[in-house]
């Protein structure tokens, strides 16, 4: 898999052949997670888990090194520190990026196919010289370290999921219902038992009130429907690529006739990864802030999705879809395929501004990126000018796109920014300087 | 009259059969030998595929019919792309293509469906009508008629004929919708769009004039358009792939049956007489088939009713079942039935006429339900023996429904990207595998069952095929098989039955006089030793294709036919008597005696009546599966409960009606006039908390008056060891007042049953009450308990030593110690019987039966069937009409434990398919369960080669607890030397799960006879509806039973049954059957 990456990402870093650096195994390993989630249809809420989980083993590895980055048992609920005895000198760099696929590969449906990835990253040692008694020694620190963390991935209630009742849309005006053209189950409607790690509780972030649902023609709620029936109707050639730039849907079915085939794109908690990986490689941080750059990305956007899922079991609000093809148009259809679950607030809208009031403080802002993250999805590259702007544009592209009301969205940017305030705060709280 | 045919004359053979059974009847003839060579061209290119036209892959058609009037059947064949063939009967089976002469290859550049033969203008000659599909240009689209000129050349005439009409057609069928002698036109038609919302069809009364079904009378040669004066639907949701004409009610009037494919509704056409039609699938269905494809509609059972077989995609080999999309999704099914779309299920249908206007539809039952991806379903007799068998068509050139190929083609296409190589959607269509497979023929049993015949009669070469006809191509007595494949050629399959000196046969070619000379919709019914076989002439079944003009009877060795019954389509009626065998009778009609459609009287032993009590059960929708997902049915539907009781001692019964979420619970007192009035200000049970399940009236304190005991059960979120699960005692004062009386804990499981006994000999009435399931834990076994009573009603429960989720008891002296012992069933459980000492209960089970009996049983009557003085047990069971199928050798398991120790259960089912036996559940399913089993399977491909020592570790395996089930049916254990004898009840009965059982001479014949009441519908969606059963009246004959036809028992009972009494008002004895989420039914003993 990883000549794809390096061919992809051998575009940001020209200097990579030159002098080999720890920190341009970083991207690549984090990447060789996000394809094998894409690989497994894995969804939102348990994407940003996955990441989490990936990157603690190599935070705390960097932490253990570097005085300016705080330890996650510092920041992550109940997290402790790992027993590394049995491991006596090992290259924490080295460790801490064999620890992301290694964690990976335990915690990932198809981690298997990690395997492949950690032999071509010991390849590519072995091609810079390291010796075969430096990467034994990684190895086994980093599979110390995954274990570790894995062990502590147990205790966060996922596996309780199963034993939990599946969701029945409530009968009623207002309600979500499953969505053409899967009809799909709701998807994790208990995503709010799963442990945080740095809010309270699922409820700390609780947003504003949504606009109360009504029929009636002259209410708020359809005046907020019609927005988004009239954005659907008439979207420049602009917005139209912005719904599209942020579809971020890991599984869109078409359907022709009998036949069914399942577009696969990045989910938005991936994306924002990726974003994270440019900004740090274009920013030329050391491997040592990356790792916390991209951990903190991970462990915001878990807090984010927990959040937020929280308050769509709370509401459970009807789709425009479904409101407005009722009330409005019955032939209308959003340019978006509508996600599995309930509406209120836009998963987008909150996890965007989360992880960019993260990036900010990380990086500034005012910082211009070009994004290509969506090129391997036939989509083109597009420049911010600011990790804000981004956010913004991913907000504002689900009313585009068909899938979200305006208030889901402004509300949820409000939810998102208490989010990444608190996640900041908490970073510092740690010992970040 | 009858010609003898000299041509067609043979000797009938009187050797007996021999050795036939061993060669194959069917013998597929190459190319080179029949000069058949067509074959239906599917290349597929960047514009021309399936991504651009979804029904690429639909196929062509077969039309059989002589066109020069030589005796010899000619064949026609559709090419979807390139030239039609018409091919001219030689005799011997070989044939010459006369396409370029005769002027009938129709436009290539446009897509040729369906075709059928009729003579349109009623001149002697057949003409030839193909049906166009297509997206593109309209006028590339209208049909084509071919006019036949007498000279085996064609002139087109659509447009003449007014028939140049550009509607996407897959088929066309002439008939005489409205009796004035002249044939009629419907088409076939079918969206080409697929509209994914499923609430746009509640717009099924707008019109779309291009997808839209189409009727048109005939006017002089001249057809005009009728259809919405019709009453025929027309919305853009049509999407029609198989039309019989019938007459379904045999009333004379020409019936339409229209299958369609995703989740449009099969439409029933009811001819109303008047030119007008009513759809009725829903009334005479009880479900039908989702994605349908081809139909036939033939009289399998010789009864002389004509039932329907419907074909759908579901895969026989668990294999493939595993790899394919088969219908898991609860929402999408809800929101069917919310719109009114009917219950749909991916499978084929055999629905078998009850005569009384309902079908019950049985594929499972008679092993034809699981053919794949199939296309036509053809109904004839290719053995000879006197019943129908059945062809069926099927395969797919690219098998798109694959899992693995919906789930993982997305990494293929981002591979792509990032290699930076262009995605061609040739890539993408040649990754989807292909499926070829063979064809099904299926052997009728003469017993409502069939058996699966591909391999031991020849049809063993995979192919993709569509259309078919059967046609006795060279008059030798026995069916030929014609098939029009994709990519193959024309597969023709000469039938040995005759050279194997199968079975004799009587043909029949009719002729009228006047018009509709080929007399299309002529019925026929020949009569042999009391048997019976019946056809109509109707020529267009199956898929895309037009059957012979000419009937074909098998007799098997009956050497003549006694007498033969032909209704002409004049509705003249024609009576021929002792017709010798084998020869092909032409008949023209010389008769004109009238016919009229004779309502046969028949005694009815149950008269269906206005309610005597107006209730209607509201039933709760709750699904259960989302609490335990990997459960096979749900548990919460147990109402409603009935109980009869005489609260007053007024010597007239009373009843108790349980409640649901708006009613409450409640007692009726019977009036002297025979009106029923509730007592006033008493609510019984809180059905918004609990759910009852089982109620019995009897006197608990000892005061003379009847009491009521109210068991609670159900599933839903009831919590084990809560007041949802706890069962209620009301105490009657005698002056119509129910007081709440105080029971001991008795709610640790929701409970299936209660049963009354003085089993301590104290002077008494004790109480068995049985545990169904602990809801949220299934399948642990429940508490059951024995209820102590002191006499004055004050009970003290015991657990009662059983294990097993508990269906049914019944008390009875079976050893006649004076004590009564216990018999108990249930789910997953053998018969158990408790012998009842005054130490105790001890499980005597196998002192009464030989080896365990382990059924799904749900229903247990301990009566004196045949009078002898000794008590039978009729046990009621799951019956063999569903997907599972059981014995001891090929055993039901249900394994259980928390395998990934997170605090739920997880049941896995195993059941045997194709004689291994695999996990029912699918890799979707289990992955959502357990989370584990996702790093266990790689693929659906992967999981679908799985037994459950690959889905379970060694260890998960020896901790697992197991249930074991190895049988099915519903059967009478009779009394043999002690022991219980098992003898299975008829196969009516095994239609559906039996709920109920009654005895009572139903009859009047001084017998005890069966009735037998059930039905399941709150399954899994692969499982689908249990719902055949319509009141199963069994008559004793000897020691067997004889099932009474629907028409006949005068039964037609709607829904699930969960309790039923016997009711005596004004001295009437009355049947009331309490279904869920229906009204009470009422039936009148006779």
């Amino acid at each position: 898999m990883k000549h794809f990456l390096l061919l992809f990402f051998s575009t940001l870093s020209i200097t990579w052949a030159q002098k080999p650096t720890p920190v341009q195994h970083l991207q690549p390993s984090v990447f060789a997670v996000t394809m094998v989630m894409i690989h497994d249809v894995v969804n939102p809420p348990a994407a940003a888990r996955f990441y989490s989980y990936c990157l603690m083993g190599a935070q705390e590895f960097v932490s253990g090194q570097d005085k300016k980055i705080p330890s996650p048992t510092l920041i992550a609920r109940d997290f402790k520190k790992p027993d590394l005895s049995s491991v006596k000198s090992y290259d924490y760099a080295m460790a801490a990026t064999y620890c992301i696929l290694e964690t990976g590969r335990l915690i990932l449906p198809s981690g298997y196919m990690l395997e492949e990835d950690e032999k071509k990253l010991v390849d590519a040692w072995i091609q810079e010289g390291k010796s075969q008694q430096t990467i034994e020694e990684a190895i086994a620190a980093a599979q110390v370290m995954a274990k570790h963390v894995i062990s502590y991935s147990t205790t966060d209630q996922y596996n309780k999921l199963s034993t939990r009742l599946r969701y029945r849309p409530i009968k009623g005006d207002g309600y979500w219902y499953p969505t053409p053209p899967g009809y799909m189950e709701a998807i994790e409607p208990h995503w709010k038992t799963i442990r945080p790690f740095m809010m309270d509780s699922s409820s700390q972030f609780t947003p504003k009130r949504p606009v109360t649902f009504s029929r009636d023609s002259t209410s708020e709620f359809y005046k907020i429907a019609y927005e988004v029936y009239r954005a659907g109707s008439d979207l420049s050639p602009e917005q139209r690529a912005i719904a599209s730039y942020w579809d971020c849907n890991p599984f869109a079915i078409n359907t022709s006739g009998h036949m069914m085939i399942g577009f696969k794109k990045i989910s938005p908690g991936g994306h924002w990864m990726n974003i994270a990986s440019i900004a740090t490689t274009q920013a030329k941080l050391s491997f040592n802030r990356s790792v916390l750059v991209l951990a903190t990305t991970a462990m915001t956007l878990h807090d984010s999705f927990i959040s937020c899922w929280d308050e769509k079991y709370r509401s459970n609000r009807i789709r425009p879809e479904t409101y407005i093809q009722q009330r409005i148009d019955k032939t209308w259809q959003p340019l978006l395929q509508t996600p599995p679950f309930p509406e209120y607030t836009s998963g987008h809208s909150v996890a965007s501004t989360a992880v960019a009031e993260v990036l900010t403080f990380f990086m500034g802002d005012h910082f211009a990126f070009t994004d290509n993250t969506e090129v391997i999805f036939d989509l083109p590259t597009r420049h911010f000018s600011s990790f804000r702007q981004a956010a913004e544009e991913a907000a504002i592209s689900r009313l585009y796109g068909g899938i979200h009301y305006r208030d889901s969205i402004e509300y949820g940017q409000e939810q998102g920014r208490n989010i990444g305030k608190h996640a900041i705060a908490q970073v510092k709280k740690a010992g970040y300087r | 009259m009858i010609q003898k045919g000299l041509l067609y004359l043979l000797v009938a053979t009187v050797i007996p059969l021999v050795t036939w059974a061993q060669k194959p009847i069917f013998q597929l003839l190459p190319p080179d030998q029949t000069g058949i060579t067509f074959k239906n061209e599917i290349i597929e290119t960047e514009t021309r595929n399936i991504m651009e036209y979804e029904y690429l892959y639909s196929g062509g058609g077969v039309a059989v019919g002589d066109l020069n009037n030589d005796g010899l059947d000619d064949l026609f064949f559709t090419s979807n792309l390139q030239e039609n063939k018409l091919y001219l009967n030689l005799g011997n089976l070989k044939f010459k293509d006369i396409t370029l002469p005769a002027g009938v290859a129709g436009r290539a550049d446009a897509w040729k469906s369906g075709v059928s033969m009729a003579d349109v203008n009623n001149d002697g000659l057949l003409d030839i009508f193909v049906c166009y599909m297509g997206k593109g240009d309209a006028d590339k689209r209208r049909k084509q008629l071919f006019i036949n000129q007498g000279n085996l050349t064609f002139k087109e005439q659509a447009k003449e004929y007014g028939l140049d009409d550009p509607s996407y057609s897959f088929q066309s069928a002439f008939f005489d919708y409205d009796h004035d002698g002249d044939l009629d036109l419907f088409l076939l038609n079918h969206s080409v769009g697929k509209y994914d919302n499923l609430e746009l069809y509640k717009y099924r009364n707008d019109i779309d004039a291009l997808a839209g079904n189409k009727l048109f009378e005939n006017q002089n040669n001249h057809f005009v358009e009728v259809t919405p004066k019709a009453g025929i639907r027309q919305h853009s949701l049509t999407y029609g792939l198989g039309i019989v004409i019938t007459d379904l009610n045999k009333d004379g009037w020409q019936d339409l049956y229209v299958t369609n494919d995703y989740n449009e509704p099969d439409y029933i056409y009811l001819n109303n007489q008047n030119g007008t039609f009513s759809e009725v699938s829903k009334k005479a269905l009880r479900h039908m088939s989702q994605f349908s494809m081809g139909l036939d509609i033939a009289d399998y059972n010789n009864d002389g009713w004509s039932d329907i077989v419907s074909l759908d995609m579901l895969p026989e080999e668990n294999r493939r079942q595993k790899t394919l999309q088969l219908q898991e999704n609860y929402e999408s099914y809800e929101l069917m039935l919310r719109q009114d779309l009917h219950r749909q299920f991916m499978r084929n249908m055999l629905q078998l006429n009850n005569g009384d206007g309902t079908f019950s539809e049985i594929a499972q039952t008679a092993g034809i339900s699981n053919t794949d991806w199939s296309w036509s379903p053809l109904l004839a007799d290719y053995d000879n023996d006197g019943y129908k068998d059945l062809f069926v068509s099927n395969g797919y050139l690219r098998d798109f429904t694959n899992k693995d190929f919906l789930k993982y083609w997305g990494d293929y296409k981002i591979r792509k990207a990032m290699d930076r190589e262009p995605m061609q959607l040739m890539d993408l269509i040649k990754a989807i595998p292909s499926s070829r497979l063979p064809n099904y023929v299926f052997r009728n049993n003469h017993d409502l069952t069939f058996t699966n015949k591909q391999a031991e009669w020849g049809l063993t070469n995979p192919c993709v095929s569509n259309g078919a006809v059967y046609a006795d191509l060279d008059n030798d007595g026995d069916l030929e098989l014609v098939v029009n494949n994709i990519n193959d050629p024309a597969s023709i399959y000469q039938n040995l039955s005759r050279e194997n000196n199968a079975g004799n046969y009587l043909q029949f070619k009719l002729q009228t006089s006047k018009s509709n000379r080929n007399a299309l919709g002529a019925r026929v019914t020949i009569y042999t030793k009391g048997s019976l076989q019946y056809q109509e002439l109707m020529p267009v079944r199956g898929y895309l294709s037009s059957q012979p003009l000419t009937l074909h009877f098998g007799l098997g060795a009956h050497t003549h036919v006694d007498s033969v019954q032909i209704i002409w389509p004049d509705w003249s009626v024609e009576i021929l008597r002792n017709v010798p065998a084998n020869q092909r009778l032409m008949l023209e009609q010389k008769t004109f005696k009238p016919w009229t459609a004779s309502a046969i009287k028949k005694s009815v032993f149950f008269e269906k009546v206005k309610p005597l009590i107006t209730h209607t059960h509201q039933g709760y929708s709750e699904n259960d599966f989302k609490r335990q997902p990997l459960m096979l049915s749900m548990y919460s539907q147990s109402g409603p409960v009935l109980a009869r009781g005489d609260v007053n001692k007024d010597g007239l019964d009373d009843v108790f009606i349980s409640g649901d979420q708006t009613n409450t619970g409640k007692i009726l007192i019977q009036q002297k006039d025979g009106t029923f009035k509730a007592i006033e200000n008493l609510v019984i049970g809180d059905e918004t908390i609990s759910a009852a399940s089982a109620a019995v009236f009897f006197d608990a304190n000892g005061d003379g008056y009847d009491d009521l005991y109210v068991a609670m059960g159900g599933y839903s979120l009831f919590e084990p060891n809560t007041a949802s699960l706890q069962d209620l005692l009301y105490l009657n004062d005698g002056k119509g007042n129910f007081t709440l009386a105080s029971l001991p804990s008795v709610n640790a499981s929701s409970k299936s049953c209660v049963r009354v006994a003085d089993y301590d000999l104290d002077g008494d009435w004790d109480l068995f009450v049985g545990g169904r399931v602990i809801p949220g834990k299934y399948p642990l076994s429940p508490s059951s308990y024995l209820l102590e009573n002191n006499g004055k009603g004050e009970f003290t429960a015991h657990r009662f030593p059983v294990n097993g989720m508990i269906t049914d008891a019944q008390w009875e002296d079976l050893d006649q110690d004076g004590r009564k012992d216990l018999i108990i069933c249930g789910e997953f459980m053998p018969i158990k019987i408790f012998k009842n000492t005054p130490e105790g209960f001890t499980d005597q089970s196998p002192q009464y039966f030989s080896q365990e009996e382990l059924g799904f049983w749900s229903s247990l009557l301990v009566t004196d069937l045949d009078h002898d003085g000794v008590k039978e047990i009729i046990a009621g069971n799951l019956g063999t009409n569903s997907q599972i199928k059981v014995s001891p050798e090929q055993p039901g398991e249900l394994y259980y434990a928390d395998f990934d120790k997170n605090g739920s259960i997880d049941p896995i089912f195993c059941f045997y398919m194709q004689n291994k036996s695999y996990p029912f559940v699918s890799r979707d399913e289990l992955n959502d369960q357990i989370f584990p089993m996702r790093r266990k399977f790689i693929s659906y491909k992967d999981y679908s080669e799985a037994t459950i020592d690959r889905i379970l570790s060694p260890e998960q395996l020896s901790s697992a607890l197991k249930w074991t089930v190895t049988e099915a049916r519903s059967v009478v254990f009779r009394r043999d030397q002690g022991q219980f004898k098992k003898e299975i009840l008829p196969i009516q009965s095994q239609f559906a799960p039996v709920t109920q059982i009654l005895s009572g001479d139903f009859s009047h014949h001084h017998q005890s006879d069966l009735l037998l009441l059930g039905n399941k519908s709150f399954n899994r969606l692969k499982l689908g509806t249990m719902d055949a059963n319509y009141g199963c009246l069994l008559k004793a004959k000897g020691l067997g039973f004889e099932y009474v036809n629907q028409g006949e028992s005068g039964l037609s009972v709607n829904g699930d049954v969960k309790s039923v009494v016997q009711l005596r008002v004004n001295n009437q004895n009355y049947l009331v059957i309490g279904a869920f989420d229906q009204p009470l039914q009422f039936y009148q003993l006779k």
